[in-house]
């Protein structure tokens, strides 16, 4: 049995990590020997244009893409060493993500529709109910949660994935883009649901987006271009939390 | 992912695209439908077969001869027969008969308790009462070890003789009779007017009668016996599936048959010569092995049992033919699941990689598609099973009727277990065909699939 303690106030951690796609004369660098620390509870924006490499950071970030060099450490552990198996589990118990284009399951129920990541992580079938009630509260949805979600407005069903992205109580919640396909009225209220969430709960959010505006609501800016690291600004330098956080790991 | 988890949801995929489903279930269905009907109809005939036996052959019961084209198919066939000693005619046929002292031996192989001969009468002609015509037949002895259905009057128990003034009618002699209702037949008189040949005379028995009667006492002599026999019919028997005993004879007793046969073959060749016996084994005996020690005194012996296996020989087959169509209509099947669920897989790519950026694992996404799969195999199975049960039962009693097999004789048997299994074996043919699309959904990328728009 070994105990490892890990202390520390940064969640996310990123040492020269590098992703290139294609070979030879198509070899194209997406992410080019970037590095970076983000606080645990602190709200970030990932700004760049399109193909500066932003989303391929987020999915580097989040487990679902495999950078070839570098480490990326999220709450102390390489998540490039993981197995295949191991970085699911670690997304389906770490991990919320919302999308521009929803992916809410249009033929399902709202409450199956948040259902599916607590089914993903095992989570019993007697908590769930609980959880999705609570989740859909949250967002304002619990009104609907009978409903199929192809008959919610835009701005609801982007709720919806909201709720479904803190069903389970994650640690970092990855925004790509969450109202890029709403209007201004409604996208204000999703971005309100989203730093509210953040602030009560203290969870990393880590929005991926090209507007400005929606940037300069988070505490830190990450600027992308051509797969490099252009500025970091910390507009609110001093972190959210407690300042010391100490994890325990008990690995048998 | 819990099974239970991933089960609903693919149920739920399924209702999303019910008449998808539906149709990719039918195709399974019509495959189900005929294997269905094939088993409940192999089963059916085998019990039919087995009470026909059961009911109307004893069990010990064995049939001896010494020629073998007695039980081969092309008995019936004439043509040119090379001349042996010791044959008897039979129905046209050329046969090698058994004699007494064969006969003798039959009856001291261990295991048999007593032997009876069959008995042939060959009547010069029939007559029947209310018929003027006369009739040519072949007349064997009642045999007591199967038993016919009766179309009317009644037949003896099983091992029971019927009384020596009795006489059983095959209904398809009715016709010729010129009789609509077989009821009409029963309490007739049947006459048999039976021509004794005259031995041929020796030319010193020739000179002695022409010495002490002149001609007419050589007439007389040459002239040969004419012998009328009556007797009254008990039973008309019914010419139907069940009925295995040779239905192109009549029959009369047992001891009469004796009686006329012998009188009729009185110095000739065929007398007390046996074309077939039939040999009852002990209850202790074995019947398979008292045949084997009769054909190793060369000849030829079939037992209740061969007679069930040649009517299941033809069952099987009949069952292989019907089951080879379903088994055709299932591959058909299977190429419309793999279809059907690779277009599934191209239309939920945005789900498949929503799911795996949640953290679902390939081979739960696999599942999810080869549980998808299954239900559809179920689906098919319990759709054809079910309309084949269903339209079987209320099809039975018109069959019945159709094929005269009896009253609560059934052709078509459904029986829950092999049709249980039938559904299991589509669930998992459906799985099988699954496995390339589910293989196809578990590899997809979600960043990739999330790419899609």
């Amino acid at each position: 049995m070994v105990v490892i303690l890990t202390v520390g106030d940064d969640l996310i951690e990123l040492k020269q990590v590098t992703k290139t796609y294609g070979k030879k004369q198509n070899l194209f660098t997406a992410l080019d020997n970037v590095s970076f620390t983000i606080p645990d509870g602190a709200s970030v924006a990932i700004l760049g244009k399109s193909g500066s490499g932003k989303s391929t950071l987020m999915h580097a970030m989040s487990g679902l893409d495999r950078p070839e060099a570098g480490e990326v450490i999220i709450d102390g552990e390489n998540i490039l060493q993981l197995k295949s198996k191991q970085i699911d589990k670690f997304r389906a118990h770490k991990i919320g993500f919302i999308f521009q284009s929803f992916f809410v399951q249009a033929n399902e129920t709202v409450s199956d529709n948040v259902s599916l990541p607590l089914e993903i992580a095992d989570v019993s079938r007697g908590s769930r109910k609980r959880k999705i009630k609570a989740a859909l509260e949250s967002v304002d949805l619990l009104e609907k949660i009978g409903n199929k979600a192809k008959n919610l407005s835009g701005g609801q069903k982007q709720r919806l994935a909201v709720a479904r992205a803190i069903v389970n109580e994650p640690q970092i919640i990855f925004a790509d883009e969450p109202t890029g396909n709403l209007d201004s009225v409604t996208g204000a209220k999703v971005e309100d649901m989203l730093f509210g969430y953040n602030k009560k709960n203290g969870v990393t959010l880590i929005v991926v987006t090209h507007d400005p505006d929606l940037a300069a609501k988070c505490d830190m800016q990450i600027n992308i271009k051509d797969g490099k690291i252009e500025s970091i600004r910390d507009t609110k330098s001093a972190p959210k939390k407690k300042p010391t956080r100490t994890h325990i790991k008990v690995e048998v | 992912m819990r099974i239970t988890d991933t089960i609903r949801r693919a149920g739920r995929s399924l209702k999303n695209a019910k008449a998808r489903t539906l149709l990719t279930s039918l195709a399974i269905a019509v495959g189900a439908f005929t294997l269905t009907l094939s088993l409940a109809a192999g089963e059916g005939s085998r019990q039919y077969a087995e009470k026909i036996i059961t009911s109307n052959i004893d069990p010990q019961a064995l049939i001896v001869a010494k020629d073998k084209s007695l039980f081969s198919a092309d008995a019936g066939a004439g043509g040119l027969k090379e001349y042996s000693e010791g044959a008897t005619q039979y129905a046209g046929l050329t046969l090698k008969s058994l004699s007494q002292a064969e006969l003798e031996k039959i009856k001291a192989t261990k295991g048999i308790e007593r032997v009876q001969p069959t008995y042939l009468v060959k009547a010069q002609y029939v007559e029947f009462e209310g018929s003027d015509k006369k009739f040519t037949s072949d007349i064997t002895m009642y045999d007591s070890s199967v038993r016919a259905e009766s179309a009317a009057g009644r037949l003896p128990p099983l091992g029971e003789q019927i009384k020596d003034d009795e006489i059983v009618v095959p209904q398809g002699f009715l016709k010729t009779i010129g009789i609509k209702n077989p009821a009409d037949l029963i309490g007739k008189k049947v006459t048999f007017t039976l021509v004794k040949p005259a031995p041929t005379p020796s030319e010193a028995e020739i000179n002695e009668i022409i010495a002490r009667e002149g001609v007419a006492g050589l007439a007389k002599l040459t002239q040969g016996e004419t012998s009328k026999e009556t007797f009254i019919v008990r039973t008309v028997s019914k010419d139907s599936v069940t009925s295995l005993s040779a239905s192109s004879a009549l029959f009369i007793s047992e001891q009469r048959a004796k009686e006329l046969s012998e009188f009729l073959t009185k110095g000739t060749n065929d007398y007390q010569r046996y074309i077939a016996v039939t040999a009852i084994a002990k209850d202790s005996a074995d019947p398979e092995k008292v045949k084997e020690a009769l054909v190793k005194q060369g000849l030829t012996a079939r037992t209740a049992k061969d007679l069930q296996g040649l009517l299941f020989t033809i069952v099987n087959l009949l069952q292989g033919i019907v089951i080879g169509f379903g088994v055709l209509a299932l591959i058909a099947s299977v190429f419309g699941i793999i279809n059907t669920q690779y277009i599934s897989v191209l239309e939920r790519t945005q789900q498949i990689g929503l799911m795996k950026a949640l953290g679902m694992r390939g081979k739960d996404v696999a599942k999810l598609f080869r549980y998808e799969a299954a239900w559809i195999g179920f689906l098919g199975g319990v759709i054809g099973s079910g309309i084949a049960w269903g339209l079987g039962t209320s099809l039975n009693p018109w069959i019945t009727k159709q094929l005269s097999l009896g009253d609560g004789n059934y052709l078509l048997i459904f029986q829950p277990l092999p049709i249980a299994l039938l559904i299991l074996a589509l669930v998992l043919v459906a799985v099988i065909a699954g496995y390339f699309p589910a293989r196809k959904a578990a590899k997809l990328d979600p960043i990739e699939a999330l790419r899609t728009e």
